[in-house]
């Protein structure tokens, strides 16, 4: 009883200290909220002092618009493809360097350092890379085999690159998850496991991902999200191009809200970006609420 | 009960922040007290072009006739000015004066003319009541919002040339091309010693612009700039025939593998400065790079350690077959504009009218080869500026020079608005990549150009 109360006064005295940040914090996000809501109903550039009223033409116009659509089926694809391929490797890295791996302080700082690498200053690398006078063609050049490196300039293949990318990026992430998780499983499940017979494959994929559980749902809403949000690497590799293959959500706000001006459409989408990633949030907590 | 309060709490600042949100107008310009004179001030200059180290160089050259007045030059890259100034605008601080152009270029002044000062008064105290008969028409037509004066010209950039590396063409002995077969053949004999014959980066589609318009005027001079004004149609069958050339490029061998992927800048233009590629498609903005100075830098950025070599412009090649060369096309590159919340409009006045309509002004600016300078008679004073190679430089750019003031109602961005600009950038990627057939693309010009009129 003695300590509950003590727990509650600590409590107490601590939230003052956070209360300005908490303030500030959610004057800023609502705030911009609320704001964005207002923009979505105007027909304003961002600067002209007279802000048309549009009422719900930005959102009946987006429903028309082909390269919004075609922003949301490159972030599906992109999330599919991304979420697994980077979830799959990380989830065997980390398990690989649970045993005893030489060098595992090395390994491990390898696979996490492009997480820490700003996109921005990677992506003039990827740029060349995969280009024509970068060192993925002179390899292949090296070795005859006529392959030219001109995906950036295909419809149909610069997506792949830019998940490429992501995934190079972000396995760091869930390969430090993953491992975080791993730590925290039994030993003594794990023998008994092998005790019953299981082989690594079986106990890893019957024991170790069902106790990573946890760790898989909540990478399940960051990716989500973050394939939502996706920005930094489609505009600084291929700024949405050719011919809007690569635009996702992000970069097709900006290009609307900034290049053309067309603020309250910018904000519209920006309004269904939000509904959408809290729809996320929401199923996949459902998800995990149900299997639990 | 103190959850109910916290909620109750949270509740009213949300809807505090929702009708703040709702009440507010970014756009408000107040009236604010100019703290500055015509001869004393500190200003802040936004811009994109023509970047260090020449803005720098043009403060001090104004600051020679103006000392008191501080001038401290804030750069952002071409594509991030919009996104940078806009926010800036809307606050009402750190603007003094901004750089803006016509149409759908970078700054656009119908986006950013409504934070603008009318500087007819300026302009007419700077040249007389007949200042429309001593500037570029252009100067005043094209930055003129609602009958007001929102931005002074300093300079015309004009596109619609190759320019080409002359010292390469040399050492291989290359013809220069003059139609399509001339230029197949060229890119092929490079693309044999392991240089790209000509180099674009279509990832970045204003270039591409530069391109089909070139293309255009090939086909049938002047249609293009009718179709941009609304009085010819873009499903037109010359446009057709230019998209057709358009997409040939990609699949002749003209076009570097890859362009779709690449941005004109920095890629493009430092596969050009590095002398990988022997041709582009660049515009008099170029000029500046036959000075020995500014060579060496540009060709640094594009990490080559080698000596200046001679590029010249040229003409487009006559590569729809019929004779008609020599289209030059362009408008204001960028004039300066007056943030109307300045607390220094007196002393940026003072700025933006020894920049853009005064003699020593607009000297400095013609000397410097970046721009073509909007005051009428002001010229490079040739004697003064040394170029890289004088002996095969000297008479193609002069003669490039002339022809680019000469260059009457064919402009680039001016009468194409951001919509229109999206559209065509959309059709010439797509048809290039062969997505999009020429007569479609043709057909959605047309109807882009019905949407956002």
């Amino acid at each position: 009883m003695k300590k509950k109360s003590k727990m509650k006064a600590i409590k107490m005295k601590g939230f003052p200290w956070i209360l300005p940040a908490f303030i500030f914090v959610l004057g800023i996000i609502y705030y911009s909220i609320f704001y964005t809501f207002d923009l979505s109903t105007l027909n304003w550039n961002g600067l002209d002092p007279i802000r048309e009223p549009a009422g719900l033409s930005n959102f009946t116009k987006m429903f028309k618009d082909p390269i919004f659509w075609k922003a949301i089926k490159n972030t599906v694809i992109y999330f599919v493809f991304t979420f697994v391929i980077q979830n799959f490797l990380g989830f065997v890295f980390a398990a690989i360097l649970h045993s005893k791996v030489k060098l595992g302080t090395i390994h491990k700082c390898l696979i996490f350092i492009p997480t820490i690498l700003a996109p921005a200053t990677m992506a003039p690398v990827f740029r060349l890379m995969f280009s024509p006078q970068g060192i993925l063609q002179k390899i292949f050049d090296f070795f005859h085999t006529g392959v030219t490196v001109d995906w950036l300039s295909k419809s149909n293949l610069a997506l792949f690159v830019l998940m490429f990318v992501a995934i190079w990026e972000f396995t760091g992430m869930s390969f430090i998850l993953y491992y975080a998780a791993m730590s925290q499983i039994d030993k003594e499940m794990l023998e008994a496991s092998h005790l019953d017979g299981a082989g690594n494959l079986r106990t890893l994929f019957s024991m170790v991902l069902p106790n990573c559980k946890g760790t898989t749902v909540s990478l399940l809403m960051l990716g989500i999200i973050g394939a939502l949000k996706t920005f930094d690497i489609p505009y600084l590799i291929t700024t949405g191009g050719p011919n809007h293959a690569t635009e996702f959500l992000g970069t097709y706000i900006y290009r609307q809200g900034i290049r053309q001006s067309h603020l309250g459409y910018a904000a519209a989408m920006s309004v269904i970006l939000l509904i959408l990633a809290i729809v996320g949030a929401i199923l996949t907590n459902r998800f995990n609420k149900e299997e639990k | 009960m103190k959850k109910k309060l916290v909620s109750i709490l949270l509740v009213a600042a949300m809807s505090v922040t929702l009708l703040a949100g709702c009440g507010s107008n970014g756009s408000s310009t107040k009236k604010v007290k100019d703290n500055s004179t015509a001869t004393k001030g500190e200003i802040v200059w936004w811009g994109w072009t023509p970047g260090s180290p020449a803005n720098e160089e043009y403060v001090k050259a104004f600051n020679k006739e103006y000392p008191d007045i501080k001038v401290t030059w804030k750069q952002t890259t071409v594509d991030d000015y919009d996104a940078t100034i806009k926010p800036a605008l809307a606050n009402g601080k750190g603007v003094d004066a901004f750089q803006v152009s016509p149409g759908s270029a970078n700054g656009g002044v119908q986006v950013f003319g409504g934070q603008a000062i009318d500087l007819t008064p300026a302009v007419k105290e700077a040249l007389g009541d007949d200042y429309k008969d001593k500037i570029n028409p252009d100067s005043i037509t094209t930055m003129t919002v609602n009958g007001k004066l929102k931005a002074l010209g300093v300079g015309f950039a004009y596109a619609g040339s190759v320019w080409i590396n002359q010292d390469l063409f040399d050492k291989y002995n290359v013809k220069v091309p003059t139609n399509m077969d001339e230029w197949v053949a060229a890119c092929k004999t490079f693309k044999s010693h392991g240089i790209n014959g000509f180099v674009q980066g279509a990832g970045q589609g204003a270039f591409n612009m530069d391109t089909f318009h070139a293309i255009c005027d090939n086909v049938e001079p002047g249609l293009f700039q009718k179709a941009t004004k609304g009085k010819a149609d873009w499903t037109d069958k010359s446009f057709v025939k230019a998209l057709q050339l358009w997409r040939e490029l990609f699949t002749n061998g003209v076009m570097q593998k890859g362009a779709l992927g690449i941005q004109q800048y920095p890629e493009a233009n430092n596969l050009f400065m590095s002398q990988k590629s022997a041709m582009i498609m660049m515009g008099s903005w170029y000029t500046y790079n036959t000075l020995p100075a500014n060579m060496k830098a540009a060709m640094e950025s594009a990490s080559s350690t080698a000596k200046p070599f001679t590029m010249i412009p040229v003409n487009f090649p006559d590569i729809a077959g019929t004779g008609n060369v020599g289209s030059m096309f362009g408008d204001l590159d960028y004039s300066t504009a007056i943030s109307a919340t300045s607390k220094n409009i007196k002393a940026a006045t003072t700025f933006a009218t020894w920049l853009g309509a005064s003699k020593s002004g607009q000297q400095m600016i013609a000397n410097a080869l970046n721009v073509v300078p909007s005051l009428k008679g002001v010229t490079p004073n040739w004697d003064e500026v040394k170029l890289v190679n004088p002996a095969k430089q000297n008479e193609p750019v002069k003669e490039y020079y002339e022809n680019a003031m000469k260059t009457v109602d064919n402009s680039r961005f001016a009468y194409i608005n951001a919509d229109m600009n999206q559209a065509m950038m959309d059709v010439l990627s797509g048809v290039a990549g062969g997505s999009i057939s020429p007569k479609d693309g043709a057909a959605q010009l047309k109807s882009a150009q019905e949407e956002s009129n």
